[in-house]
């Protein structure tokens, strides 16, 4: 109890702000917005996950940001990149887990729920929350499937993401020239566009894709 | 003991099965049902320890209603299956298995399957199998008469007659034939 106190945190854990927040939650998502500008596109032909990569010392290879979970999903993040990775370890596991449990691929959906259960278990303890949340690009039984999963624990399917730095510039832009139909050149112009409004310069980015031909997650070589 | 059969066809798959339960040279009972319905697209038919069966076949039964909520759609055959053999083959691995062979016969979107999973934890995909103690006659007759352009009707005689035949000549099979046909309703036409 003792070590609690001289820990400084007390004997119980301050877990609610006065406004009823969760502010180790919202310190997390704070976090994340200062990540580094992430998107994700989804049309029903195929779905597109980009993410700027921030210039490092010259000397320095850039980090890896877009990431293949199984040969049919492929995810980002933004966030610190320690818990990024953390958390695409937890999905690659889980899709190998489901394979070797059923013999078949896991679908899209229960591989967001699976990491919003795993960060929600976050949520709940005197621990720090992952400062990371992840874009899931897949298809599956029920077609092009896109997620996004946040801190929180809470995941939602759309069709137009975008996280991180400046994230509300680069999805309002999204929304702006966003059309079900559009091809996978106008997708990736888009987000390379949204990602230069949002950092107000021409970006280095990563891109993955999965498209209902192929059934595989790829990246895009730049 | 027992005789178990299953087909598959174009239209789904048919299950057969006898009614017998032996106690050692003694028929335990006389109207055991063999072959377990897990919903509308799966049954599975059961050769061997039936307490093992049922406890198998009830946690395949959870784990199928569960998989089809939490992701919306339902386990297909060969993930049911697999669900089944890799509780078999954990059985295995702990030296106490589950003394049974199962047909696991089902549709999905890709037509009919009929899958044997034993208590080694393998599964098999096959056209027609059979299992149990009169097995190998019942073989005899699936070998003679099985084609794969049958149909859920046809595929009702054979399985009736493997059984049969089987009754006439295994000790330990024999009070009655049941029969489960499922079609495929999921997919209008099965692609070869």
């Amino acid at each position: 109890m003792s070590e609690d106190a001289s820990a400084g945190v007390g004997r119980f854990a301050n877990f609610y702000g006065p406004q009823g927040r969760l502010v180790l939650v919202d310190s997390a998502l704070e976090a994340v917005n200062r990540g580094s500008t992430t998107i994700g596109i989804k049309t029903p032909e195929f779905a597109l996950i980009s993410s700027h990569i921030k210039p490092t010392r010259t000397l320095i290879d850039p980090s890896e940001k877009i990431f293949a979970i199984d040969s049919h999903v492929g995810a980002t993040g933004s966030g610190y990149i320690g818990d990024i990775l953390q958390l695409i370890d937890e999905l690659r596991v889980e899709a190998q887990r489901h394979r070797l449990t059923f013999e078949n691929s896991i679908d899209v959906n229960s591989l967001a729920k699976h990491l919003g259960t795993f960060l929600h278990r976050y949520t709940i303890y005197a621990v720090r929350p992952q400062a990371a949340s992840v874009i899931i690009a897949g298809i599956d039984q029920k077609g092009v499937q896109l997620y996004q999963v946040d801190p929180s624990g809470t995941f939602f399917g759309g069709s137009g993401f975008a996280i991180g730095q400046s994230s509300e510039v680069a999805l309002t832009e999204i929304q702006r020239e966003y059309s079900a139909d559009m091809s996978v050149e106008q997708a990736l112009k888009l987000s390379n566009k949204a990602i230069e409004k949002a950092l107000g310069e021409r970006p280095v980015v990563e891109t993955g894709i999965v498209t209902i031909k192929e059934k595989e997650f790829r990246k895009i070589p730049q | 003991m027992t005789t178990i059969v299953g087909i598959k066809t174009k239209e789904g798959v048919v299950l057969g099965s006898d009614k017998r339960a032996s106690k050692g040279f003694f028929i335990g009972s006389k109207i055991t049902q063999k072959i377990a319905k897990i919903d509308e697209t799966l049954a599975i038919a059961i050769a061997g320890q039936l307490s093992d069966a049922e406890y198998l076949i009830k946690v395949a039964k959870a784990e199928r209603k569960l998989m089809e909520l939490r992701r919306g759609f339902p386990l297909d055959v060969k993930e049911s299956t697999r669900l089944i053999a890799n509780l078999a083959y954990s059985g295995l691995r702990n030296y106490q298995p589950y003394y049974v062979e199962l047909l696991v016969a089902g549709v999905d979107q890709d037509g009919g399957h009929v899958f044997v999973a034993d208590m080694s934890g393998a599964i098999t995909n096959e056209d027609f199998a059979a299992s149990g103690s009169g097995s190998p006659i019942a073989y005899g007759v699936l070998e003679s008469v099985y084609n794969k352009d049958i149909t859920n009707e046809k595929a009702k005689e054979i399985v009736s007659k493997a059984v049969a035949a089987a009754m006439e000549r295994d000790p330990g099979s024999g009070n009655g034939i049941d029969v489960l046909a499922i079609p495929n309703l999921l997919v209008k036409e099965v692609s070869r």
